[in-house]
């Protein structure tokens, strides 16, 4: 399923939900689309509750998306992540690159 | 009463001493035997016989008895000395118990008192006191058809009593098991054979206070059968190698035991190929001691020679091992065997199985695992000196220099190098072997250089493949991960992958792959095979660039095996080793794959690396000298305080005749220095980590 995405606005804080797959498909969405929207906020908070499916490549974009934000001072969040995505994360070290603190 | 001891040679010696004593008959006393005599051996042991004897003459009537008992044990004692064997003893001892009734059961004897035979409790009323028995664990006492709860009874003839034994009889089955090993080359058959457990009241003797007590007699019954065993080894296909003999062992046993009952096969190992040289090929080691120790320049070297045509060696292919049998009659492949990889140079040629020279010159054969390199060596004599109007030499083969080498001179050869006379502030640089018959001076003197670089990579190579493998092992896991999608692997391959697995699961590989094609791009021209580039090219496309190239699970796999082999191959000692054959040296930097010998007085303040033997006939003054396979030097230290460093690894040992006070010596991470002067010792290190000098 293709990746679609919405924002919940709550002052400086912004919720994004995710819903679809985040994969190879969802590049240039999340590059076009996602990240200049996330650059308005202070706090961004990911839900991957909608997620069921990852590959190599969206867990590259995820890594852009926090490193883009980071730059900015922003702070991001990783939440609601399934167990299956979540074994994903944890063979590739995800936890450990964007600092555990990340992810609740 | 009146009782007296006596002590005599045998009892009835003392008996008599005793009744002359008393004056007193035989039938008017008891006699009680506390001792009897022992004759020893040789007089060693000897024991005299000793007897109490009481005069009990109003039991006048119970002496009858007593007299036989006294006769009885008489006897028996008699039998006793004449039959030392033990069954008789045994049988005796039976004779003495069967008759124990016969000898105390005058009632008087047995008033108040208690006594279990053959299950029966037997009970004697005395108007004195009650007699009592305790029950143990597993008796059960009814006493007038009740069961009795205490622990300890009184007991009296008027009561009728029962004895109730719990589990009189128990049967354990036979319990037996086969199962094959791992390998399969053997089926063992357990066995536990079973038994039948009867339980009995313990007889005991008539006394006022007796303890019921559970005897077990065990009766082993192995009830394994035959057919069983059989039907069991079918059900597991075990068909090869059974041993019929262990089973009918098995089928006897009266204990528990493991039974081998079919043995397979095991596979022989085959040979690799191996090469036969026809003809010597290393020249003698140069410039070594003869017996008396002394060294001779003239003798320096032995140079085999070779004419064209000349049959060098014979490549002699693998040979196959023997398949085993497993019990289960599958055939065990194997090892496999490997064949010998030539790699042929110039003026070598293979015909058939043999190699040929086809020029005339110095063979060099080397040896690395089944790795096998082979050309005829030129040779240039330069007959000069070398130095600005001859230019540095670079050659290819061996190089003999008649004359000097002088500063900043730089001598490189893919063969050996001789020089005749001194070599000052130059460099002197090959593959193979060094040996300089002149002096030494603020000189980089540097043999074998390709073996240590190779050593080097190989280790890199042995890191970087673990982490290879694991990365495999990750990727391969992922895929198996069942929210993970491999679609975008067809259209962008393993890069995104790989570049998240590096930025932190793989932390380090970066760097490594750097290190490796720093050491790979240093040493280049030392490195004969291309294998080594070529895993440095590949380890550039696949982690370093961003190419388009599709990196595939199959492209990392080939990488990784590359990897491994070559890692083996680095670990394989080299035959022949470089080394190094020099006068002496001063402020100099030597450095050697394998042995280096310094024959002449020895070295001064300069830095000594020896991949193999180091060995020091003269003086070590000043800077670090460093023996991979150990030191053995004459006189080492200097009196003016110079810093002198002797090193070895930890497994290694240092000789050393004449040590001078201040000499540090290092064996692995742990370093001694000496505080005062010290002749033949020996330094190694003992499971303290400690440095111990002999």
């Amino acid at each position: 399923m293709v990746l679609k995405f919405s924002i919940n606005e709550m002052d400086s804080r912004g919720v994004v939900n995710l819903v679809g797959d985040l994969d190879i498909e969802a590049t240039e969405m999340i590059n076009d689309d996602l990240i200049p929207c996330l650059l308005e906020f202070q706090i961004i908070q990911l839900n991957f509750e909608h997620v069921p499916f990852v590959d190599s490549s969206g867990m590259g974009l995820l890594l852009n998306i926090v490193k883009r934000l980071k730059e900015q001072n922003i702070e991001v969040t990783i939440s609601d992540v399934k167990e299956e995505v979540y074994e994903v994360f944890d063979l590739l070290q995800i936890p450990e690159i964007v600092g555990e603190e990340t992810f609740v | 009463m009146q009782s007296i001891v006596s002590k005599g040679k045998t009892i009835e010696d003392a008996v008599n001493v005793g009744l002359n004593l008393l004056e007193a008959s035989k039938k008017e006393v008891n006699i009680e035997i506390l001792q009897k005599e022992n004759k020893g051996f040789m007089g060693v042991g000897r024991k005299q016989a000793v007897v109490k004897l009481s005069i009990n003459r109003l039991e006048e009537n119970q002496t009858q008895p007593e007299k036989s008992s006294f006769k009885a044990e008489m006897d028996s004692f008699e039998e006793y000395i004449e039959n030392l064997s033990p069954y008789l003893i045994e049988n005796q001892k039976l004779n003495m118990n069967d008759s124990y009734p016969s000898t105390d059961m005058s009632p008087s004897n047995l008033e108040g008192k208690v006594w279990v035979k053959d299950n029966q409790l037997f009970v004697k009323n005395s108007p004195s006191h009650f007699s009592t028995i305790t029950s143990c664990k597993g008796v059960k006492l009814i006493k007038n058809g009740e069961v009795v709860k205490e622990h300890t009874t009184i007991i009296s003839e008027k009561d009728q009593f029962e004895i109730e034994i719990e589990n009189q009889q128990q049967i354990k089955e036979t319990t037996w098991n086969v199962s094959i090993d791992s390998s399969g080359l053997s089926a063992r058959l357990h066995i536990e054979p079973g038994c039948i457990i009867k339980r009995n009241v313990q007889n005991m003797e008539p006394s006022e206070h007796i303890e019921l007590c559970v005897e077990e007699t065990v009766e082993v019954r192995n009830e394994i059968d035959y057919e069983e065993i059989m039907k069991k080894i079918n059900a597991l296909h075990v068909t090869y190698g059974i041993n019929q003999s262990e089973i009918i062992k098995a089928m006897n046993t009266q204990e528990p035991g493991v039974f081998e009952i079919a043995n397979g096969k095991k596979a022989e190992s085959g040979k690799d190929g191996w090469i036969e040289l026809k003809i010597d090929v290393n020249p003698r080691n140069g410039l070594v001691e003869d017996e008396s120790g002394n060294v001779d320049f003239r003798e320096s070297r032995s140079i085999p020679k070779l004419e064209k045509g000349q049959i060098v060696a014979i490549v002699h292919p693998p040979l196959p091992g023997t398949p085993g049998v497993t019990v289960t009659n599958e055939p065990i492949p194997a090892k496999p065997t490997y064949p010998i990889k030539l790699k042929l140079g110039n003026g070598m040629i293979e015909v058939d199985d043999k190699l040929v020279a086809t020029e005339s010159g110095r063979p060099f054969v080397e040896r690395r695992g089944q790795l096998v390199s082979a050309s005829i060596m030129p040779k240039y004599v330069h007959d000069d000196h070398v130095n600005l109007s001859s230019g540095n030499i670079r050659f290819h083969g061996d190089v003999d220099i008649l004359g000097e080498v002088e500063e900043n001179m730089l001598v490189e050869a893919k063969g050996d190098i001789y020089v005749y006379g001194s070599v000052n502030q130059a460099e002197l640089n090959t593959t193979k072997s060094i040996v300089v018959k002149g002096n030494i001076a603020s000189s980089d003197i540097a043999a074998g250089k390709n073996n240590m670089l190779i050593a080097e990579l190989g280790h890199i190579l042995g890191v970087l493949h673990g982490q290879l493998e694991k990365m495999i092992a990750v990727i391969k896991q992922l895929s198996q991960t069942s929210a993970f999608k491999s679609s975008d692997v067809s259209v962008s391959g393993l890069q995104p992958l790989i570049r998240i697995l590096l930025e932190r699961r793989f932390k380090g590989f970066l760097s490594l792959v750097n290190q490796y094609q720093t050491v790979v791009n240093k040493g280049e021209k030392y490195l004969d095979s291309e294998d080594w580039s070529f895993i440095s090219v590949s380890l550039t496309q696949i982690f370093q660039t961003l190419s388009n190239q599709l990196i595939t699970i199959e492209r990392l796999e080939n990488l990784s095996k590359k990897m491994f082999d070559l890692h083996e191959l680095s670990q394989e000692p080299i035959e022949p080793e470089s080394y190094i054959t020099i006068s002496d040296a001063t402020n100099s930097n030597l450095y050697s794959s394998g042995n280096i010998n310094i024959i002449g007085n020895g070295c001064i303040n300069s830095k000594v690396h020896s991949g193999g033997k180091l060995n020091v006939f003269g003086v070590v003054r000043g800077g670090e000298v460093y023996g991979r396979l150990g030191v053995r030097i004459d006189e080492v230290g200097s009196g003016s305080g110079t810093k002198t460093i002797v090193s070895v690894p930890s497994d290694q040992k240092i000789y050393i005749h004449k040590a001078m006070e201040g000499t540090i010596l290092k064996i692995g991470n742990v370093t001694r220095t000496l505080n005062a002067d010290r002749k033949q010792i020996t330094g190694y290190l003992n499971d303290q980590n400690q440095i111990i000098l002999e």
